[in-house]
């Protein structure tokens, strides 16, 4: 431990030597501000507070897309249709293989003119989702593959049809088991929003660009930043651990 | 009954069933037995259309089993099964276990549902486990709930695959007495098994099988004690000589 | 006779219905409402062009920018593997030294986005540490030969400092996701192969390397070839510090030429064309050797 603490001590000396052989100015005063700003004694949030507001949005309307696309493409891969499962295996082979950032700006400059549609901010949420429903579709689709076999043949046995037997047997033992990987979904919403910075979507990271290009304060905004995506993420992957315990509590009790 | 007439049935090249010609009367008791592999498995799985046969035409208390999903339902609901590996639902409790196919196939209410499942798992002797989960059960247990949830929808036709082959020795009888209890009641009842025991004292009829074919078709006395054929001779010697 | 497999269901007409409409409206929209009309014919002069002074027929920016792409690519998994698998062994260390070094490592990498991540690694990487070994003095002292063999393996030499910093950047990421994989394939080998090890005498490091290692292996080169493909993806993001690569080159085309459906439609082919046929050769590599196993 002790050593650890040593090479991170000589870890922060080594950038700092770096930054003040540049002669750089720092000017940590002036990050106060980024975050609110007083005007006649009223409290007005600032770009890195609105920045944060924004990627929030987008992560929270993102898992409801993402889940909402995910089951779907899960439900048509194992479906009997054969259409249905032509048309899944598409999508996930395009999404797969190409670059989030290809992605994004075929959203942007393509499809959303193509559409007739003109909002950044809900082009980028939905490409996001479309993004990481790819992934959902195959936690969830993991997630029902690996109920045992027995237990659609139990749930038949007793009568139930097939809506009944995802409702009461498979989904109940499936979502605990989704749960982990989609919190890492989750998480994945929130970092791979900062590429809408590239597309004038005004979140966390296009606030920070923007701050660097007004202030030229590269290291303070960076530094702030940074920290404050490992706080929301770190917290989320601590929420979410917490609720996977009241799950496992409740089973076995 | 039950009736299969000419059943086929293939997994991709390997043919699984092979002509099936089988009869099971109001109140019979069938027991099925012979090698593993022989397909005997796989004839009762098509009873309840676990899986589909490909020729051939299955006839369960009048009802077709064809593409029709109405009627594929109704024969489930006429059909109990019992597995080999119980099956039974991990993240419901003893009694929701037995009172999910009432409730939600037949409509029954919770209070009417509730009333019916502890009665049946009285008659498997474990009532007291009712709000335990299965994990916590053992396997004797748990294929004693299993049956209890299977005649919870008070079926016509009770199906057994291999219901006691997973589970230890000393668990064996008390599941073959919950059978034998069920079998004085009446039911009609077709059971894939290898406990000759069992066989001896409530079948009235008994199959062998081998290769995908019903080899041979007797009532228990000439079956154990003169069987016809040789394959069924070298059969009951593997498997009685101990 | 039965037959239930391989027929329509109504699923089947509702997805063809609704595939038809979409189509049917994106092509009302393109032509009565955009009035667009779609002109492919400049893309090839994209990809190749007529060289003046020599006439060959010589790359243009989108095979440059692929190049760059696939260079930083390949030099990028090269120095990732390297870090990752250093960083993974360190995570299954007893000691708790190497495993807080590595996680924290991989923790810090992956809770923060790569965007910003590679502007302050881009901006202190370009401004600190390249300087600092003098590769522009390196690369300007090189003979012709030199610089040409410079040139295939890391692209233009005036660009060299502008390419080992996507590089350095990208595996500085890349590399906190290969230390999992490794670590993952460590652990995934089960307790008794290690009290096997120890049984018939071997250290810890023999037992490591002889008995652990070479199963582990067999279990991480799928995921890392799956690593690879992503890094050709996640590559695409060092055009937002300005390193000319594929995607970089289509947003310059794009904007210049205000031909933004053709090239990012055709962009994004390339990559799919790229990425989707690695990923079938690296599936059915993977098919021969679990068959060769067995």
């Amino acid at each position: 431990m002790a050593q650890f603490l040593v090479l991170m001590g000589g870890f922060v000396w080594l950038v700092w030597r770096g930054v003040a052989e540049m002669d750089y100015r720092w000017q940590w005063y002036r990050v106060p501000r980024f975050f609110y700003k007083e005007v006649d004694g009223e409290l007005i949030a600032g770009p890195l507070v609105d920045g944060l507001w924004v990627t929030l949005e987008i992560a929270a309307w993102g898992l409801v897309f993402t889940l909402l696309i995910g089951l779907v493409v899960a439900l048509l891969r194992l479906s009997d249709s054969i259409a249905g499962k032509a048309l899944a295996t598409v999508y996930l082979e395009v999404v797969r293989n190409t670059p989030l950032l290809v992605q994004v700006s075929i959203f942007y400059f393509v499809l959303q003119p193509l559409l007739g549609f003109n909002n950044p901010l809900w082009a980028g949420i939905v490409c996001l989702s479309v993004f990481e429903g790819a992934f959902a579709s195959e936690v969830i689709r993991a997630g029902i593959t690996s109920v045992a076999r027995g237990q659609w043949e139990a749930s038949a046995s007793v009568g139930l049809t097939r809506l009944q037997a995802y409702r009461y047997v498979i989904l109940p033992q499936a979502v605990p088991l989704m749960l982990p990987p989609m919190a890492g979904i989750l998480i994945n919403l929130i970092k791979h929003s900062a590429i809408l910075s590239f597309v004038a979507v005004f979140e966390l990271t296009t606030e920070a660009r923007n701050l660097v290009g007004d202030t030229f304060m590269s290291f303070e905004v960076w530094f702030v930043v940074g920290p404050m995506y490992l706080v929301l993420t770190i917290t989320l992957s601590g929420v979410v651990a917490w609720l996977e315990r009241r799950v496992h509590r409740g089973r076995s009790a | 009954m039950i009736e299969m007439r000419g059943v086929n049935k293939w997994f991709d090249d390997f043919h699984v069933l092979r002509d099936i010609d089988l009869r099971v009367a109001q109140g019979e008791r069938v027991v099925i037995c012979g090698p593993s592999g022989s397909g005997k498995s796989t004839l009762i799985r098509c009873i309840n259309a676990l899986e589909e046969h490909d020729e051939g035409e299955i006839v369960v208390d009048g009802i077709t089993l064809d593409d029709d999903s109405r009627h594929l339902s109704a024969i489930r609901q006429e059909v109990g099964m019992v597995f080999q590996q119980f099956n039974l639902f991990p993240h419901l409790t003893v009694l929701e276990n037995c009172t999910l196919g009432p409730m939600k196939a037949r409509g029954l209410g919770r209070s009417d549902a509730r009333a019916l499942a502890m009665e049946l798992l009285e008659r498997v002797r474990i009532p007291e486990q009712a709000d335990k989960y299965p994990a916590q059960l053992s396997g004797g247990q748990q294929q004693r709930v299993a049956i209890a949830r299977s005649l919870c929808m008070r079926p016509r036709v009770m199906l057994f695959d291999e219901p006691t082959s997973a589970l230890d020795p000393e668990m064996i009888k008390e599941v073959l007495d919950v059978m034998v209890d069920l079998a004085g009641s009446d039911m009609t009842m077709v059971c894939v098994t290898h406990e000759m025991g069992f066989a001896r004292t409530v079948a009235d009829m008994m199959y062998f099988m081998d290769d995908g074919q019903i080899v041979e078709r007797a009532p228990p006395q000439q079956f154990f004690e003169a069987p016809a054929s040789e394959r069924t001779r070298t059969f009951l010697g593997q498997i009685l000589s101990h | 006779m039965r037959s239930r497999r391989k027929r329509l269901t109504p699923l089947d007409f509702v997805i063809f219905a609704a595939v038809i409409a979409v189509v049917a409206y994106v092509g009302y929209r393109v032509e009565s409402v955009l009035v667009y009309s779609w002109d492919w014919s400049a893309i090839p002069g994209y990809l190749f062009r007529h060289d003046a002074d020599t006439g060959a027929i010589v790359p243009n920016l989108l095979v440059l920018g692929l190049l760059t792409t696939l260079r930083i690519a390949f030099w990028g998994m090269l120095l990732a593997s390297a870090i990752g698998i250093v960083l993974g062994v360190a995570r299954t260390s007893r000691r708790l030294f190497p495993r807080l070094v590595g996680w924290a490592y991989v923790g810090f990498i992956r809770n923060i986005p790569p965007v910003p991540f590679l502007f302050l690694f881009y901006f202190f990487i370009s401004s600190q540490i390249l300087p600092v070994i003098e590769i522009e003095a390196f690369v300007g002292g090189l003979s012709d030969g030199g610089t040409q063999v410079l040139e295939l393996l890391f692209g233009p030499a005036d660009l060299i400092v502008n390419f080992l910093s996507g590089v350095i950047s990208l595996s500085m990421m890349m590399a906190a996701y290969i230390a999992e994989i490794v670590r993952a394939g460590i652990q995934s080998i089960a307790r008794g192969q290690y009290e096997a090890g120890y049984s018939v005498g071997l250290s810890r490091l023999q037992t490591l390397r002889y008995v652990v290692l070479p199963q582990a292996v067999q279990r991480v080169i799928p995921p890392l070839a799956g690593q690879f493909i992503t890094l050709i993806k996640d590559s695409s993001l060092v055009a937002l510090i300005s390193i000319q690569e594929l995607s970089f080159m289509a947003m310059e085309i794009a904007i210049s030429e205000q031909r933004f459906f053709e090239v990012w439609i055709f962009t994004g082919f390339m990559y799919f064309l790229v990425c989707y046929s690695l990923a079938s050769v690296f599936n059915r590599l993977e098919k021969r050797a679990a068959a060769a196993r067995r």
